[in-house]
């Protein structure tokens, strides 16, 4: 099976181009980017195939695609692959507008091809088991969740993470749709209202995005959850962010937090600890699901429609924010 | 100093304790009946008053440890009496009572103090420090959590009844409410949810907040009674425009029990945090009160503070209540107090 990377513009693509090598049987075509440089620079550091354009690389008898643009440029990537019946994962969120979004839907439904929204968090191991104890009834009923994922502020890692047109948003367009897809998955339920308060204190010299946001959800099945989606970990917090869940149930307390699985490293030559991670890779067992499901040409784990709700749920969170009162979410359009 | 303590309860017997490391004395207590008051006063060589007025008349200070519902009249009597005042936390039941409590205090001349301790304990005492002297610039967001199990009592658990308590919220989740507020700043809108998890009925055992404050700094706050016991977690985080902050007594718990055969015995009534410290934040808090009070200096925690932090609670609760965000208006006595 052969598989392409469309555009390195995302931090991600480093991490998925190592899982697809990974897999066997699956063959990593080499990756195509808009910016010359870009593509020579990754090219060049995972020593694989430049393609000249994207074109070329749908052309050259992919099967299926990563699309890893900026995330206002995910729709027309994804009409591209779409129109040569390639099969896409698109890196989250699927989009920065609801009619981009719908756009995606649209085109991979006519073109009858396979879209993923890349959402490691559902392949995260922590979370599948709790996904799990949900599901057999050892957490009873539930009744809230006060939730976080937090991170440092992204501006180093890709200068575009900041960008309002870009990226579409700061902190909340960065972190929300991970615990919102993962809260409507775990819960059954979709989101009924949201209420949002956000701010710009945090690096407020550096970007003009918001850096602060804290969210309530309310579901349809009455459970209510906060999201704390703030970049406030500060640059030298020993690793990116983290999420957390913290789930008052029937049975009591059940506190998650997905990525404890470090060692604590301390160097006599360097400043900082470092946390080095020892759990599982949710980007490994992401990226195989697409695989399989391209395979089994079945319905992936997480679908486009998943990454669409999850944008919905953040653009109210925005609108929520500026209007200064809870939103209603209207009748999902998919 | 002749302090006299209303209320033999856990706060109340918590205060004596703390009362007997200063110079004042203890001249009495003050309970539901004699026979409650009575082993109390034995132990700290104390007068068993009858009643609260009689009290009044033999003391300079009255420490009042009731229940929240009482507070009201028994602040309200003691400042006609001329009596300098501490009241337990909340504040009242109402803002309304709370403005009278205060305004009865300004008129008597008398100084009205409330006991917000957790203002008191030094992980706290020291997060404020660390943000008031900018080591990490302005505080942005906030989060603070409070939890444990609902407080048991064999005999009227005023605490489980919403008229008398004000639930969760009003006695739990005020104390997070107020430190939000010492640290960030005067609150702009309040956004609450909550729900009754284990105590089906209930005005809600368990409750999540969403505050913005004026300063444009935003905190979330977590208070619980759905805990099982014997848990008592505290956690704060504070991020500022350069740094960030956190603490949780799960991690600094300096010593941990797993032993065998620890079972509900072990399961006090009414949880209290500790961490080994050599003065318990509850005398701390009462040496500060009682050196306020000696020295004729501002109070330590003002009966303003109590009635903005009240004001907070009851906003939760109604915003809870009705689905909606509630704006905070700034009551007189609050912007009085700026003013000074």
């Amino acid at each position: 099976m052969k598989i392409g990377i469309l555009s390195f513009a995302h931090l991600h693509a480093e991490a998925y181009i190592q899982n697809l090598r990974a897999i066997e049987g699956v063959e990593l075509m080499g990756i195509a980017d808009e910016d010359d440089e870009r593509g020579k620079h990754y090219a060049a550091i995972f020593q694989t195939k430049l393609y000249d354009s994207y074109q070329e690389l749908l052309d050259d008898g992919a099967d299926g695609v990563i699309v890893c643009s900026e995330n206002s440029k995910h729709r027309p990537l994804v009409e591209l692959a779409a129109a040569h019946g390639v099969h896409v994962l698109c890196e989250k969120p699927l989009a920065t507008t609801l009619e981009d979004a719908q756009a995606i839907l649209d085109a991979c439904t006519e073109a009858g091809i396979i879209l993923m929204t890349a959402f490691p968090m559902r392949f995260s191991a922590p979370i599948v088991q709790f996904k799990q104890q949900l599901d057999n009834g050892m957490l009873g009923h539930v009744y809230c969740l006060n939730t976080t994922n937090q991170g440092r502020m992204p501006i180093h890692e890709r200068s575009w993470f900041v960008d309002p047109i870009l990226a579409g948003g700061g902190a909340v367009m960065d972190h929300t749709v991970h615990l919102a897809d993962i809260m409507c998955w775990c819960l059954n339920s979709e989101v009924g209202e949201i209420y949002a308060q956000t701010n710009h204190i945090l690096h407020a010299d550096m970007v003009e995005v918001e850096t602060g946001g804290l969210l309530m959800l309310t579901f349809e099945n009455g459970v209510f959850a906060s999201i704390d989606c703030s970049w406030n970990k500060p640059f030298n917090y020993p690793t990116w962010g983290g999420l957390t869940i913290e789930l008052i149930s029937e049975r009591g307390l059940t506190i998650i937090d997905a990525f404890s699985q470090n060692l604590n490293q301390y160097r006599q030559d360097q400043p900082d600890h470092v946390w080095a991670y020892w759990g599982s890779d949710a980007n490994q067992a992401m990226i195989e699901e697409f695989i399989s499901a391209v395979r089994e040409q079945r319905k992936p784990l997480v679908t486009g429609e998943d990454g669409y709700r999850a944008l919905e749920i953040t653009l109210a969170a925005y609108e929520s924010a500026a209007n200064n009162k809870p939103c209603q979410l209207k009748q999902r359009s998919v | 100093m002749r302090i006299g303590i209303a209320g033999t309860g856990f706060m109340g017997s918590t205060h004596a304790a703390a009362w007997s490391a200063t110079e004042a004395s203890i001249e009495g207590f003050v309970a539901k009946t004699t026979d409650l008051a009575a082993p109390i006063a034995r132990q700290f060589g104390a007068t068993v008053y009858s009643n609260y007025t009689e009290m009044l008349n033999d003391i300079d200070v009255i420490d009042i440890c009731t229940p929240t519902y009482l507070h009201h009249e028994m602040v309200l009597e003691a400042a006609a009496a001329g009596k300098h005042i501490i009241c337990e936390k909340p504040l009242a039941r109402t803002v309304k009572q709370g403005q009278e409590m205060i305004a009865a205090c300004n008129k008597a001349g008398v100084q009205l103090i409330v006991a917000h301790v957790v203002r008191f304990f030094p992980e706290y005492v020291l997060a404020r420090h660390q943000v008031k002297s900018g080591e990490i610039g302005n505080p942005a967001v906030l989060r603070l959590t409070r939890g444990t199990f609902q407080p048991k009592k064999t005999e009227d658990n005023w605490f489980v009844d919403f008229e008398k308590s004000g639930g969760m919220m009003l006695d739990l989740m005020i104390h997070d409410l107020d430190y939000a507020r010492w640290v960030a700043g005067e609150v702009e809108t309040v956004y609450a949810k909550k729900i009754s998890s284990e105590h089906a009925g209930a005005h809600g055992d368990h409750g999540l907040a969403i505050l913005r404050h004026r300063s444009g700094a935003i905190s979330h706050v977590e208070g619980s009674w759905a805990y099982p016991p014997p848990l008592f977690r505290t956690r704060f985080e504070i991020a500022g425009s350069n740094g960030w902050l956190q603490f949780d007594s799960a991690n600094t718990a300096a010593i941990r029990l797993h032993h065998r055969n620890a079972g509900d015995e072990n399961i006090p009534d009414v949880p209290l945090p500790s961490s080994p410290l050599n003065e318990d934040p509850y005398t701390t808090q009462i040496k500060a009160f009682y050196h306020s009070l000696l020295n004729n200096e501002p109070a330590p925690v003002s009966g303003t503070d109590g009635l903005a932090s009240l004001q907070l609670a009851l906003a939760a609760i109604e915003s809870a209540e009705n689905s909606r965000p509630v704006t905070i208006e700034e009551l007189p006595e609050v912007s009085q107090e700026k003013g000074q």
